[in-house]
C-alpha cells in the first residue's frame, strides 16, 4: 500500500477511529481495581494513541508532498552510498501524462491524463490555447547520468497559440525544499495556478515554468551539488536540465532567458546555481532560503571532505572571495517566525554589483506554504520583468 | 497564546497529562450501562487523544519552525510586504571588469603565403576577465577571413598550450593562426574561430584547468567564463556541439578534462596520447579523496555515463587504457605519427570535419 495513497489513510482513519470504539466496547471489562487492570486500560489507550498519530502523519506526509514511497522515509535508505547512475536510453525529456493548465487562480487540477496521453473530451475551456497544458515528465541528464524523478512542465496557452507559433518562451526552473516532491509546487505552493493568473492579467509574461524536487537521487539530500566522486547534481540542474529543455520545448537558449526559484533548500539551491551558472540563469529567487552550505550533513562525503570545497558551495563566501556574478537574486524571508532571517539580512548586505540583491520580507510567517504562496505573486512579477 | 509559546505547550502538556489520569480514575465510575455514560467515555477519550496530539503537533512545530502563529496556521493572515532593492555593499578594487569580459588588446593580419594581405583573417591579442572566477588573463584569438558579426556563426576552437604566448613554437598562438588560415585556404578546414591559452590563467603553475578547492577557480574560467566572453565578443556557434578544446604542448590533460567534465561545454576535444591519471602538477584537491578520484579521466570514464563527444588522439604515445573505457555515445580516433611532435595541420583538419558533424 502506496504511503501517499488514499487507501492507505483511509485504512489509518479506520483504525484509529474502530480503535477508540473498541476502548468504548471493552470499558466495562477493564473497570477492576486491580494493577493488571489498570496496566490494560493504559496500554489500550497508548495503542489507539499510537493509530492517531499514525493517521496524522500520513496524511500530513501526503497533505505536504515530503515522501513518496515508504522506501524514501529517512532510515530506510540510511547507509546505502549513492549509487553512479547509468547511462539513460530514453531522450532527454519524457512526457508521461499531460493535463489543462489550471484555471487563473485556481489550484484544482484536471487529472493527469495516462501515458498514452489521451486526454478527458476536449472542451473550448481545455484546449490547450486556453488553458495550457501541464505535463507530467523526467527529465535525464545527458552528461550526468541523473534523473530527476517525476517533475512538471506548464506550458503556458499562448505556447499553443497562432500568435506564438514562432516564438521562444522565456523559463522558470522551479525547485522544491527537502525532503519535497515535485507535486508540492503544484498542490502547496499553486504555482501553476498562480502564474496561469498573472499571465492572463498581462501582469507577467507568457513563461514556461519546470517544476523539480531539488534532490534528484531523493531521498538523498544532496544540496544541488556536484558531490566530489559522487553524483554531479549542480551539474545536471545547471546544464543537463536547461539543455535537455531547450531540445524539446520551444524557450530561449540564453540566460537572460532563464530564471530559477526555490523555497527553503530550493532557495539556497536557486540562488547557489544561479551564481555558479551566471552561463544559464540571470535571476534567481530564494524564498526562505539559507546562504551557507550545510554541514554536519547526512549525506557522506557532500562536500569531499574539503573545507575549500564547502566554501565555494557557500553564496555568503563566494561573495566574499570570488567577484559577484551578473545576476539579480530576490531573497524573501519573515521578520517573525522563520529562522531564515538573520542570514538572508546578513547576505543582502553582501551583496555588490554587478551583482543585484532585492528582498521581500513579510511581517508574519512560518517556514511553511501559505507563506510562499503568499509571496509567490510578487516573486513572479519580479522574475517575469527580468526575463526576456 | 502564542502557537510556538511555552505556555501553551505547558498547557497541552498538563491537560493531557490530567485527562490520561482523569480517564484512568473514573474508568470505574463509567463501567455502567446507559448513554450519557459511554457519551462520557467517548468524550474522555477523544479529549485525551487530542491533547496528546496537541502536544506533538506543537513540540515538531517548535523544533522546525513551521507556522508562525495562529492566522498563520489558520490562513487567515494575508499581509505581503513590498520588495525593495538592497542597497549594494561596498565594491571592491575588483581584479574584473564584467562589463568587458573580453577586451582587444592588439589585431594583426595573418599571413597565408600564396594569398594576398588580408586572405589570412587576423590574429587577436585579447585580455578575458572572468566574472565567475575572477581570473584575467591574456591570451590570443584567431578570426577567419571574411568573418564578421554579421555572417553565419562560426564553431569554436579552444586550444590550451603552455606555449601559447611565445609567437613561433609550434604550440604557439601565431604559428597556430597561421597553420588554421592556410588549412582553411586550402580548404581543409571549415572556417572557425581559434582562442589560444595557457594553461596557467590563475597566475601560479598550470594545475590542469581544475578548481582548487576554496582557490583559484581554473575550471570555472574555462568552462563557464571563457565560452560566455568569446560568445559575447564574436558570432560563435552555440556549444557544445560547435566548440572544440585543443591541447597541445602541455594541454591535453586540460582538453580532455574539460571534455569529461560534467558542465559539458566541448562536444569535440584533441590531444597528445597519454595516460592522464593525474592532473599536471597533482592538482589541488583541498584534501579530497573524492575530487582527487575524478581528477583521474579513467576514474571518470569508469564511474561517469560516457558524456556525448568525439576525442582525437594525435601524435606518439600510447593512451590504450583510455581508448579501451571509451563508450558510446563517446568516440575516440586517432592520428600518427609515431614519433616527432604532435601534427597541428591534421589536428586542426579532424577537429573542423567533427564539428561539422561529419565522420
Amino acid at each position: 500500500m502506496g504511503l501517499t495513497s488514499g487507501t492507505l489513510l483511509l485504512v489509518a482513519i479506520v483504525a484509529a477511529a474502530g480503535s477508540l470504539v473498541a476502548i468504548v466496547w471493552v470499558w466495562p471489562r477493564l473497570a477492576r481495581q486491580r494493577l493488571a487492570y489498570l496496566a490494560a486500560r493504559l496500554a489500550a489507550i497508548a495503542v489507539s494513541q499510537l493509530l492517531v498519530i499514525a493517521a496524522f502523519l500520513i496524511w500530513l506526509n501526503s497533505y505536504f508532498s515530503f515522501y513518496a514511497s515508504w522506501s524514501q522515509l529517512p532510515g530506510a535508505s540510511a547507509g546505502t552510498r549513492l549509487a553512479m547512475p547509468q547511462r539513460a536510453v530514453a531522450g532527454p525529456v519524457t512526457v508521461f501524462g499531460s493535463s489543462p493548465g489550471p484555471a487563473p487562480g485556481r489550484s484544482r487540477l484536471a487529472p493527469l491524463a495516462d501515458g498514452a496521453g489521451t486526454l478527458p473530451r476536449e472542451t473550448a475551456a481545455s484546449a490547450p490555447a486556453t488553458a495550457g497544458r501541464l505535463q507530467q515528465v523526467v527529465i535525464r541528464g545527458e552528461r550526468t547520468g541523473l534523473s530527476s524523478g517525476p517533475g512538471y512542465v506548464y506550458l503556458p496557452p499562448q505556447y499553443f497559440q497562432p500568435a506564438y507559433a514562432r516564438a521562444r518562451f522565456p523559463v522558470v526552473l522551479a525547485v522544491t525544499g527537502y525532503p519535497g516532491l515535485a507535486g508540492g509546487i503544484i498542490h502547496r505552493l499553486a504555482l501553476p495556478a498562480v502564474a496561469a493568473r498573472l499571465i492572463a492579467d498581462g501582469r507577467a509574461r507568457p513563461t514556461v515554468y519546470v517544476m523539480l524536487t531539488v534532490s534528484p537521487l531523493f531521498p538523498a539530500d544532496t544540496e544541488c551539488t556536484d558531490i566530489p566522486g559522487g553524483p554531479q547534481v549542480a551539474s545536471f540542474l545547471a546544464q543537463d536540465v536547461p539543455r535537455a529543455v531547450e531540445q524539446t520545448f520551444r524557450v530561449t537558449a540564453t540566460p537572460a532567458g532563464w530564471g530559477v526559484l526555490g523555497y527553503s533548500t530550493g532557495g539556497y539551491c536557486a540562488v547557489k546555481l544561479a551564481m555558479m551558472y551566471p552561463d544559464r540563469f540571470s535571476a534567481a529567487v530564494s524564498m526562505a532560503g539559507y546562504y551557507q552550505g550545510v554541514r554536519g550533513h547526512p549525506v557522506p562525503g557532500l562536500w569531499g571532505g574539503s573545507i575549500g570545497y564547502w566554501h565555494e558551495n557557500s553564496p555568503g563566501w563566494r561573495l566574499r572571495h570570488l567577484p559577484a556574478p551578473p545576476v539579480s537574486v530576490l531573497v524573501t524571508s519573515s521578520r517573525v517566525g522563520d529562522e531564515s532571517l538573520p542570514g538572508t539580512l546578513a547576505f543582502l548586505r553582501e551583496i555588490r554589483p554587478p551583482m543585484r540583491g532585492y528582498s521581500l520580507i513579510i511581517p508574519e510567517g512560518g517556514h511553511n506554504f501559505r507563506t510562499w504562496s503568499r509571496e509567490l505573486t510578487p516573486c513572479l512579477k519580479w522574475l517575469s520583468r527580468r526575463l526576456s | 497564546m502564542g502557537l510556538r509559546g511555552m505556555p501553551l505547550l505547558v498547557l497541552l502538556v498538563v491537560a493531557a497529562a490530567g485527562l490520561l489520569a482523569g480517564t484512568l480514575w473514573l474508568w470505574p465510575a463509567l463501567a455502567r450501562r446507559g448513554a450519557s455514560v459511554i457519551a462520557l467515555r467517548i468524550g474522555l477519550l477523544v479529549a485525551l487523544q487530542a491533547s496528546v496530539l496537541g502536544v506533538v503537533f506543537v513540540s515538531v512545530n517548535r523544533a522546525y519552525g513551521f507556522y508562525a502563529s495562529w492566522s498563520d496556521l489558520l490562513g487567515t493572515d494575508h499581509t505581503v510586504a513590498q520588495i525593495v532593492v538592497a542597497r549594494p555593499g561596498v565594491t571592491r578594487a575588483a581584479a574584473v571588469d564584467p562589463a568587458s569580459p573580453l577586451m582587444s588588446l592588439a589585431s594583426s593580419p595573418v599571413v597565408v603565403p600564396g594569398a594576398r594581405r588580408g586572405q589570412g583573417g587576423r590574429l587577436e591579442e585579447v585580455r578575458f576577465a572572468g566574472p565567475v572566477s575572477g581570473i584575467a588573463t591574456t591570451g590570443h584569438v584567431y578570426l577567419p577571413p571574411g568573418y564578421s558579426p554579421a555572417s553565419r556563426p562560426l564553431p569554436v576552437i579552444v586550444v590550451i598550450s603552455r606555449q601559447a604566448g611565445s609567437g613561433a613554437a609550434s604550440y604557439g598562438a601565431q604559428r597556430i593562426a597561421a597553420v588554421a588560415a592556410a588549412q582553411i585556404r586550402a580548404d581543409r578546414m571549415a572556417p572557425a574561430i581559434v582562442a589560444v591559452l595557457s594553461p596557467a590563467v590563475a597566475g601560479r603553475a598550470d594545475q590542469g584547468c581544475l578548481d582548487s578547492p576554496g582557490g583559484p577557480q581554473a575550471g570555472t574560467f574555462f568552462s563557464q567564463d571563457l565560452p560566455r566572453a568569446l560568445t559575447l565578443a564574436y558570432h560563435a556557434a552555440p556549444g557544445p556541439s560547435g566548440w572544440a578544446v585543443l591541447g597541445g604542448a602541455g594541454g591535453g590533460y586540460c582538453a580532455l578534462q574539460l571534455a569529461t567534465a560534467p558542465s559539458g561545454q566541448f562536444g569535440v576535444a584533441a590531444a597528445a596520447p597519454g595516460t592522464y591519471t593525474l592532473p599536471p602538477g597533482r592538482g589541488e584537491t583541498g584534501g579530497s579523496p573524492g575530487l582527487r578520484s575524478q581528477d583521474n579521466l579513467l576514474w571518470r570514464l569508469r564511474h561517469w555515463p560516457a558524456p556525448p563527444v568525439r576525442i582525437l588522439f594525435a601524435g606518439p604515445g600510447q593512451a590504450r587504457q583510455f581508448i579501451s573505457l571509451v563508450r558510446p555515445p563517446m568516440t575516440v580516433a586517432t592520428i600518427g605519427p609515431a614519433a616527432g611532435p604532435p601534427p597541428l595541420a591534421p589536428a586542426l583538419d579532424w577537429i573542423g570535419h567533427a564539428l561539422a558533424g561529419r565522420p
